[in-house]
């Protein structure tokens, strides 16, 4: 009270300026406060920031480490296999590590990889800086290895087939168009069963034409090999000639899906013996099938 | 023997050079063995063709059998005048199992809907190749033998090579061979050049390409590096990884043979210093006796960058030595070419 | 069109690479094919252009060769504005049998360093004491036949009215002509060989800097036999104290002379501007850069249109800058 009648004396308008000079102060010191506060904070999320650095250096340190260390170990237990074939107790050991057990299954899948590849499997190599690949696929039929045709992928976008050499009657586009996008594995199985189809059909062609040429004559083929008109003689006393149309409508298979005889002969071609070499030749390969009529003395 | 038969016989022969000219008739099965004999190929060109003239009548010879001698020659050589190519695009089921002998006759009758004087020869070479002579005449002339269009198809894959197609026949033919082959339509693919065989081998992928592997060949099996007394190798790695480039961008070994390739610039001025909107024009041919092989030449020796860029690489992988290259697309335009 | 050409056969770099950066040997040949609007039809056509050209060309590579020869006397030194040569017709100054015997030839270009004691007043000794030399030489180590005619005429003549400026020397022609040892009389000697030097708007300063006892003559155009040709630059050399080299022409150059066949005539219709250049591939590759008529000349005048105003041409603004960046903007 006293101190409001003090202040009423001297005035209101002086009283409201001593308050406004307490209030700006007061604020400026709030200010200040707070500066202080986000400074702290500032630093604090730089330390955090600071830890978390360290910590991510520490592990990899410690990663690069305990690799160095597991590599030596391993380096270590084989030369000590080399030198005593007992000590393999040393094995369970290591088998503490997360790492040694993604190294095992990296080799392994390398291994595998290769052994892939040595069965005839695919060759992949990464090109452009790991912007594509390169992969080739070998062909073989019964044993023997053929052609190996390659395709360069462009990863970089969506998968695009960049340059191949795979020949223009392959549907290829076709193909790419089905399963590239969304299943490599499965469109590269699929382009080389169709591959490896085409490489066995021409293969048995070649065959029926180094081996059977005396008694075999390719009459017709194209250059899919789809299609083939073969002629031979039957060995029965009339020597009638008979025409086989072999066609290939599955043009993954090295098989064919139909075959029809033709002879001048018209009852030639069902009689039962013809039947059978007819059934033979959709299971056989063709100059499989003809090797055997051959030795049966069905042709001459 | 008319005298339009005569004149074509006189064509033909002329246009054989005269040290092919006994192997191309030795070949023609319309004379007889004897008759062959008798023709002098010592003697003056004119001469020996007024003899061959005289047997062609003995033997009743008429247009047909005179156009296959014509045919023979231009099978065996194929390497005359410019080829060029088109692709046969969206097949149907049928195009792959569709036969020459069906090919043929539904090619003729296709052919001959379309325009009344035509005359249609095919011939099956022996690497499958389906040879097509056609002599085009329009609905009041008779087919004008002496400037007749060559097609070569392998049937089963989508190009047909062409050499003197006027554009006047061009939609005719694409229409019979659309029809004829089950495709869905036929378009350029901007390739051409004089050897068939070379386009061909391009197209089919035929020569020898390089793709990088995990087990590359040794360094001795390669074929050894170019050298040119101005450049020094001073990296047989760098040599040797653009050797490696140059290969991969353009092959290896015996290499097509293409003579040229031309690039149509369309270039905007960003700034437009040239005050105009218009892109400013200008075609960058490259020729050589061997294209590739001057290319793959300047890769290897450095004289040019590599990695190689996309426009030459674009040769070999898309098939094409014609280019349209604007602003607008990434370096090649999108004009049709042929399909991979 | 063999005047519009220029040859050359020694290293220098490309001035620029459409594609790809060659950094080797290549020749380069510049070709700019014009013809002239039929606004002067008083000459006939196909002869009009053909001097015009021949004179500008000379007069190009002249001067052009005076920046780059190495020669102990010529100062290096690459200028960036020259004055275009004014057309003028060539017909009225010069003896029209003289240009017919330069124009119509395809020359190779070497430079030359001055003259000491060239006369003109002496050529027809000079023609003697050639065409001695020249069956000297030919006849070395080959018994001679007393008495037998020389094989080998030589003519010297001088040009007249080539010169653009007073200080350019009088162009001198030569001819070798050579008689059959069995010819039939009366039959004419058969020219074998030409060749000329010449100076056509050489560079004036450096022109009078020369001692009065020099003649600049710095290009030497030669057509025929190269051992003709070999022993015509050894007897000069031996005679006048001088030397012969090849012409180089690198970028600079080749920005002249196509800046200068472009812009020296604005009556002239461009009907192509086409670079040519071969690279010293297996087998050797050519490359030529074509450019659409209306385009280069909308180009070029956009490049230099307030040099228009001027009678000279600035070789910085010059062609080559938008080549550059046509280049850039199409890889791109």
């Amino acid at each position: 009270m006293e101190e409001a009648r003090e202040c009423l004396r001297e005035g209101v308008l002086n009283h409201l300026n001593v308050l406004e000079t307490e209030a700006l102060v007061l604020s400026r010191q709030q200010k200040l406060c707070l500066q202080q506060q986000s400074r702290v904070d500032d630093l604090r999320i730089t330390v955090e920031k600071l830890r978390a650095h360290r910590d991510q250096l520490k592990a990899r340190a410690k990663t690069t480490m305990s690799l160095q260390q597991l590599k030596a170990e391993t380096d270590q237990r084989n030369e000590e296999r080399y030198e005593d074939d007992n000590s393999e107790e040393g094995c369970s050991r290591t088998g503490q590590s997360l790492l040694s057990l993604l190294m095992v299954r990296r080799t392994r899948v390398k291994d595998l990889l290769q052994a892939h590849h040595l069965i005839g499997g695919y060759d992949v190599t990464e090109t452009r800086r790991g912007k594509g690949v390169s992969i080739s696929i070998a062909t073989a039929f019964e044993g023997l290895y053929l052609e190996t045709y390659c395709l360069e992928l462009d990863l970089s976008r969506a998968v695009r087939i960049c340059r191949h050499n795979i020949p223009p009657f392959i549907p290829l586009e076709k193909l790419a168009q089905v399963h590239l996008q969304t299943d490599l594995i499965g469109f590269l199985s699929t382009l080389s069963s169709h591959l490896n189809a085409f490489a066995g059909r021409r293969q048995q062609i070649c065959l029926i034409q180094e081996v059977l040429q005396d008694s075999v004559e390719v009459m017709e083929s194209n250059m899919l090999f789809n299609s083939v008109v073969l002629m031979c003689t039957d060995s029965g006393e009339s020597r009638k000639a008979m025409l086989f149309t072999l066609v290939y409508s599955d043009l993954s298979r090295y098989l064919p899906t139909k075959v029809t005889i033709d002879s001048e002969d018209k009852v030639l071609p069902s009689t039962p013996q013809w039947k059978k070499s007819q059934s033979l030749l959709l299971w056989t390969p063709a100059h499989a099938a003809f090797q055997a009529l051959k030795m049966e003395g069905q042709i001459a | 023997m008319d005298d339009s038969v005569k004149q074509v016989l006189r064509q033909i022969i002329r246009r054989i050079p005269s040290n092919k000219l006994r192997n191309t008739l030795s070949k023609w099965e319309h004379i007889s063995k004897k008759q062959f004999q008798s023709l002098e190929f010592t003697q003056a060109k004119s001469l020996l063709c007024d003899n061959l003239l005289s047997l062609c009548e003995e033997n009743e010879l008429s247009m047909k059998h005179v156009t296959e001698l014509e045919m023979i020659y231009r099978i065996e050589h194929p390497a005359q005048g410019s080829w060029n190519v088109c692709q046969l695009i969206d097949p149907e089921e049928e195009a792959l199992t569709v036969d020459s002998l069906h090919f043929k006759e539904s090619f003729k009758a296709h052919l001959k809907c379309l325009i009344n004087h035509v005359s249609v020869k095919m011939k099956k070479h022996e690497d499958d190749a389906l040879w097509i002579r056609i002599a085009w005449g329009d609905n009041f002339t008779q087919p004008n033998h002496l400037k007749p269009t060559y097609v070569v198809h392998n049937l089963q894959t989508p190009y047909v090579f062409v050499s003197g197609l006027t554009m006047k026949h061009r939609p005719l033919l694409h229409q019979a061979l659309v029809q004829s082959g089950h495709y869905g339509a036929v378009k350029d693919v901007h390739l051409s050049g004089r050897c068939l065989t070379a386009l061909r081998d391009l197209l089919m992928r035929q020569y020898k390409q390089v793709f990088p592997v995990k087990h590359p060949k040794l360094l001795e099996e390669k074929t050894p590096l170019p050298r040119t007394p101005c450049i020094e190798i001073e990296d047989t790695k760098h040599a040797e990884n653009r050797m490696q480039m140059a290969a991969e961008a353009f092959g290896e070994g015996i290499l097509p043979k293409l003579e040229t390739a031309v690039y149509k610039l369309e270039t905007r001025f960003k700034e437009n210093e040239m005050g105009r909107e218009e892109p400013f024009r200008g075609v960058v041919k490259f020729a050589s006796s061997n294209l590739l092989e001057s290319l793959k030449y300047c890769v290897s020796s450095g004289m040019a960058s590599a990695p190689v860029t996309p426009l030459l690489s674009s040769i070999t992988q898309k098939g094409r030595n014609y280019f349209v290259i604007t602003d607008k697309g990434p370096g090649i335009s999108n004009t049709p070419g042929p399909k991979i | 069109m063999p005047d519009g050409n220029a040859r050359c056969s020694n290293s220098f770099p490309v001035l620029v690479a459409l594609f790809f950066f060659f950094s080797s040997v290549m020749e380069t040949r510049v070709s700019l094919t014009n013809v002239t609007t039929p606004r002067n039809q008083t000459a006939p056509h196909r002869r009009n252009k053909s001097y015009g050209f021949s004179r500008r060309s000379l007069g190009v590579e002249l001067t052009s060769n005076l920046g780059c020869t190495s020669g102990q006397f010529t100062a290096v030194r690459i200028p960036t504005n020259r004055r275009i040569p004014r057309p003028r017709n060539l017909t009225e100054q010069v003896d029209p049998e003289h240009i017919g015997l330069i124009v119509k030839k395809e020359w190779t270009l070497s430079y030359v360093t001055p003259l000491y004691q060239f006369r003109h007043t002496q050529l027809q000794s000079y023609s003697k004491q050639l065409a001695a030399f020249i069956v000297t030489e030919k006849q070395q180590g080959v018994a001679v036949e007393v008495g037998q005619e020389l094989g080998f005429k030589v003519v010297f003549t001088a040009v007249l009215g080539l010169a653009e400026t007073e200080d350019d020397a009088v162009t001198v022609l030569i001819q070798i002509q050579s008689k059959p040892a069995f010819a039939a009389q009366g039959e004419a000697a058969k020219v074998v060989w030409s060749g000329w030097l010449s100076c056509v708007s050489g560079d004036v300063e450096y022109l009078r800097s020369l001692p009065p006892d020099f003649t600049c003559l710095p290009l030497f155009g030669a057509s025929g036999a190269e051992s003709l040709t070999a022993l015509v630059k050894s007897w000069f050399e031996r005679t006048f104290d001088c030397y012969f080299g090849p012409l180089g022409i690198n970028s600079t150059n080749l920005e002249w002379l196509a800046a200068l066949w472009i812009g020296c005539h604005p009556d002239i219709n461009i009907r192509y501007l086409k670079l040519a250049w071969r690279v010293p591939a297996q087998p050797p590759l050519d490359v030529s850069y074509t450019v659409h008529p209306q385009d280069t000349w909308e180009l070029w005048n956009s490049i230099r249109q307030e040099s228009n105003l001027r009678d000279t041409v600035d070789i910085e603004e010059g062609l080559l800058i938008w080549m550059e960046r046509s280049r850039l903007q199409a890889v791109t």
